[in-house]
């Protein structure tokens, strides 16, 4: 008894040591993680996909305008394949009542899907038979060996190495930002002030076929939303696009429309206009101002549509008034402009 | 699957749970059962099948029929028969390409243009180590030692006992028996010795041996680029990450024994603090050491052949000469072997046999000459700093003596010893040591790791280390414990970025 009592005591002290450890060696700075440290129920909305939601959704400004908050399990490059296992997640912690799902990833050549992509999604999960499931649905796309699973599993067997650049933050990051440019899952620093030209383009509706695999990973997703009954919204990210990939995502457009569900292109809209001149930081992403014009638009277009709550004024949602002034703090001392006199400038 | 890594790590837990749940008197069967699937594992095919039955069934029918015929002729050359189709076996897997190099450069000598093509043969993890682990079980039943085992199963669990196959120790039936066989009840201290064990094993394998072979490994992987100082720090880290690797195996190994119950032979003893090589092999892989001195060096020197050779020696040269020859001759015979061991391949055979006889019998000649040196000059060789000199002697010696070991070919371990040679001191400056495998921090942790792995070895001299932790108090010991614990985990070259640690001494 005595021996029993000193192990677990042992083991205690254990994990406390490895929790503490890992927190330096580990910095975790993902939507994902802000997501786990939100209260239970909280987020009326949650939205899926790569760097394109969030970057473009400003979740704090959206509550601004309407009172209702959105979770974001986004990370840059996310693999389509991990939203179904990422929802799973959300319902163990949340009962939103709209699912934001972007489908710009299903035009991925599924073995090109990288290392960061399944790293970045699946690390900052926490430990459970489904984080499993995703990470083995993702590592067969690109055939790694079984023998690696392990390191994706743990994933102290990869990071524990960073130790020599405590201060560097790991490989875990998320580009350019840091955690304190995360507002409330939003990211926002210096680099999505800037401004990149790009080509102005025309929706194209020719249909190029999804890959097999990835047309059964979306139809996968669509009966998986079905069964449970859930209430999606299907978006495709305003942002440069190839043919393929236009092509492939009007395939996708037509199999959702097929089942019944809410599809918004935002390449492809009458009452909203992306300006390729002024909207973007990079060829793939808005800047601040794009994603400001995206946000207006897109949090209407949900208020409008949808039954979700307003809790502005709910002491327990003080916390997003307080980001949202972070955020204006920040964006007027980065760009020495004032926030409000952008918002003003767009008519949504 | 290698000893650190995670389906190793489960793969010992699952055994020690069923080990210590079933009914005592079948523990024996589980360990056999976790043998089999251990040696066979990624590699069960009729070849390995037929390997493993032809050396079971060898030694377990000769072993029953030389114990009937006892201090008998016919017993003789049933032991022989026995041990030849062992021999057959290692050799066929592990020696057909030696056979086959040194026919092709009798060839290219005799400028013959025909060459063998070299073969690749699909053998069993350590072979090497139950193949002379059986030969020694037939030696030890006919000098009487120990009773043939009548039952196959138990005699194939003595075989393939799973935590020796990777790296050794050598064990003997008659030492082992009783703990193999026997029925063991979980306990506490032996668990806790044999997991700080373990942890000392992958202390010195994940943080020094993994981190060190980073820096060889680069050296020997680009001797163009790297001469002089790097050549030499190369070549000296080298036997360090021997040590650490194969002396690390074989504390994982132990520990896991020690948790079962099962008490393994010790295979080191500080080999690094040996002041002659003579000595240093006494320490070194001790458990290979004494089998082939009993079982190959005893019985050669009393042979008949050796023992007229003596007579004639003694006759010719003296009494003294005369039986140094014979002596010597038996000693060169053993250090081959020993080379061959170690696989088949000259460099193993320069390496680990002929330069180590060499310098064992430079040691005994020289030795009056040195003591003579000595005298005359009043050195005092009791001193701390005479000690430290043999020391820092023989581990130089040894290094050296490995530069063939780690070479893929006589010549490259001839341009290795060049190029140790070509020294250029720039290194100092230019920072280019921290760019070899290893940054600043690598060689921070590697020189703390060593100290530490120094004061341990130091302290294992006065006893076990283990237990003069075990005596200190709670707080302090947790705290021993917490540290390496986490040095492990977080300075441990493992995981991603990381081959999982192979075992340099693992092929042999």
């Amino acid at each position: 008894m005595k021996n029993l009592v000193k192990t677990i005591i042992f083991l205690l002290i254990f994990c406390m040591l490895w929790s503490i450890t890992f927190k330096f060696f580990w910095v975790d700075k993902t939507p994902i993680s802000l997501f786990y440290k939100q209260p239970k129920n909280h987020f009326d909305v949650m939205y899926y996909g790569s760097s394109n939601a969030y970057i473009h959704f400003n979740t704090t400004l959206a509550y601004d305008k309407y009172g209702f908050t959105t979770g974001l399990m986004s990370t840059d490059s996310q693999p389509f394949g991990v939203i179904k296992y990422l929802i799973k997640e959300t319902k163990k912690y949340q009962k939103p009542k709209l699912y934001v799902i972007d489908i710009f990833k299903i035009t991925d050549d599924l073995k090109e899907i990288g290392d960061p992509a399944i790293r970045k999604s699946t690390d900052s999960m926490k430990f459970s038979m489904n984080r499993i499931d995703a990470i083995n649905e993702l590592l067969t796309y690109n055939n790694t060996d079984k023998s690696e699973y392990i390191n994706y599993y743990f994933s102290f067997l990869m990071y524990h190495n960073s130790w020599k650049k405590i201060a560097n933050v790991s490989d875990n990051n998320i580009g350019a930002l840091d955690s304190s440019s995360l507002y409330k899952g939003y990211g926002f620093g210096s680099d999505q002030t800037a401004i990149s030209v790009q080509k102005d383009y025309v929706w194209n509706d020719a249909v190029v076929e999804l890959p097999k695999k990835n047309e059964e990973i979306l139809i996968d997703l669509i009966d998986y939303i079905k069964s449970n009954n859930l209430n999606v919204i299907f978006i495709v990210p305003s942002r440069t696009l190839s043919e393929i990939q236009m092509g492939r995502i009007n395939d996708a457009i037509n199999i959702i429309k097929k089942n019944n569900f809410n599809i918004i292109n935002f390449n492809d809209l009458n009452d909203f206009k992306i300006d390729y001149s002024k909207d973007l930081y990079n060829s793939t992403h808005l800047n601040v101002y794009g994603a400001t014009k995206y946000t207006l638009y897109f949090s209407k277009y949900l208020h409008e549509n949808y039954d979700l709550p307003n809790h502005k004024n709910d002491k327990n949602y003080i916390s997003w008034e307080e980001e949202y002034m972070r955020f204006k703090n920040d964006f007027n001392k980065i760009t020495k402009t004032d926030f409000d006199e952008l918002i003003s400038l767009y008519q949504y | 699957m290698e000893l650190t890594t995670f389906s190793f790590f489960i793969f010992c837990i699952v055994t020690l749970i069923i080990y210590f749940i079933v009914p005592k008197k079948i523990q024996w069967v589980i360990l056999l059962i976790s043998s089999f699937i251990f040696l066979f594992w990624n590699n069960f095919n009729a070849s390995t099948i037929i390997q493993i039955l032809i050396i079971l069934l060898s030694s377990y029918i000769f072993g029953i029929l030389i114990e009937k015929n006892y201090n008998t002729k016919k017993g003789k050359y049933l032991l022989i028969l026995g041990i030849v189709a062992i021999l057959c076996v290692l050799i066929y897997l592990k020696y057909t390409n030696l056979f086959l190099i040194t026919i092709n450069h009798i060839l290219n000598f005799l400028n013959i243009g025909y060459r063998f093509e070299l073969v690749h043969r699909n053998s069993l993890i350590g072979i090497s180590y139950y193949s002379l682990i059986m030969i020694g079980y037939l030696i030890d039943i006919y000098r009487g030692v120990c009773k043939s085992q009548k039952n196959i199963f138990k005699c194939a669990l003595f075989m393939s006992y799973f935590p020796i196959l990777p790296s050794g120790p050598f064990i003997r039936y008659n030492s082992i028996e009783e703990d193999l066989y026997g029925k063991h009840k979980f306990n506490f201290k032996s668990f806790c010795n044999g997991l700080l064990r373990i942890l000392w094993g992958l202390f010195k394998i994940l943080v020094i041996s993994q981190r060190l072979g980073m820096f060889v490994d680069t050296v020997y992987g680009n001797l163009s680029s790297y001469t002089g100082f790097y050549t030499i720090l190369a070549v000296l880290f080298f036997s360090l990450q021997l040590y650490t690797n194969f002396s690390g195996s074989i504390d994982i190994i132990m520990g896991i024994s020690e948790i079962l119950g099962i008490t393994l032979p010790e295979n080191f003893k500080a080999p690094f603090f040996s002041k002659t090589i003579t000595e240093f092999w006494r320490n070194w892989h001790i458990t290979l050491g004494s089998w082939l001195r009993d079982y190959v060096f005893y019985p050669l020197q009393k042979s008949n052949m050796i023992q007229k050779l003596a007579k004639k020696s003694k006759q010719k040269f003296g009494k003294k000469i005369g039986k140094k020859i014979s002596l010597y001759i038996s000693m060169l015979v053993m250090w081959i072997l020993i080379g061959i061991w170690h696989g088949g391949k000259y460099t193993f055979i320069i390496g680990t046999g002929l330069l180590q006889f060499v310098f064992i019998f430079l040691e005994d000649i020289l030795s009056p000459i040195s003591n003579k040196i000595n005298k005359k000059l009043n050195i005092n060789t009791d001193v701390f700093s005479y000690k430290l000199y043999q020391c820092i002697r023989t581990f130089l010696l040894f290094s050296f003596s490995l530069i063939f070991f780690r070479s893929n070919s006589v010549s490259q371990a001839l341009l290795i010893i060049r190029n140790m040679f070509d020294l250029d001191l720039s290194f100092i400056l230019n920072g280019n040591l921290f760019k070899v495998g290893l940054d600043v921090l690598d060689f921070m942790v590697l020189i703390i790791s060593l100290i530490c792995l120094f004061i341990v070895e130091l302290l294992s001299l006065s006893g076990s280390v283990r237990e003069k932790l075990f005596k200190q108090n709670i707080v302090f010991r947790w705290l021993i414990i917490y540290i390496l614990l986490f040095s492990i985990i977080i300075f441990g070259c493992y995981g991603v970025g990381y081959d999982p640690a192979a075992f340099i001494y693992r092929n042999f």
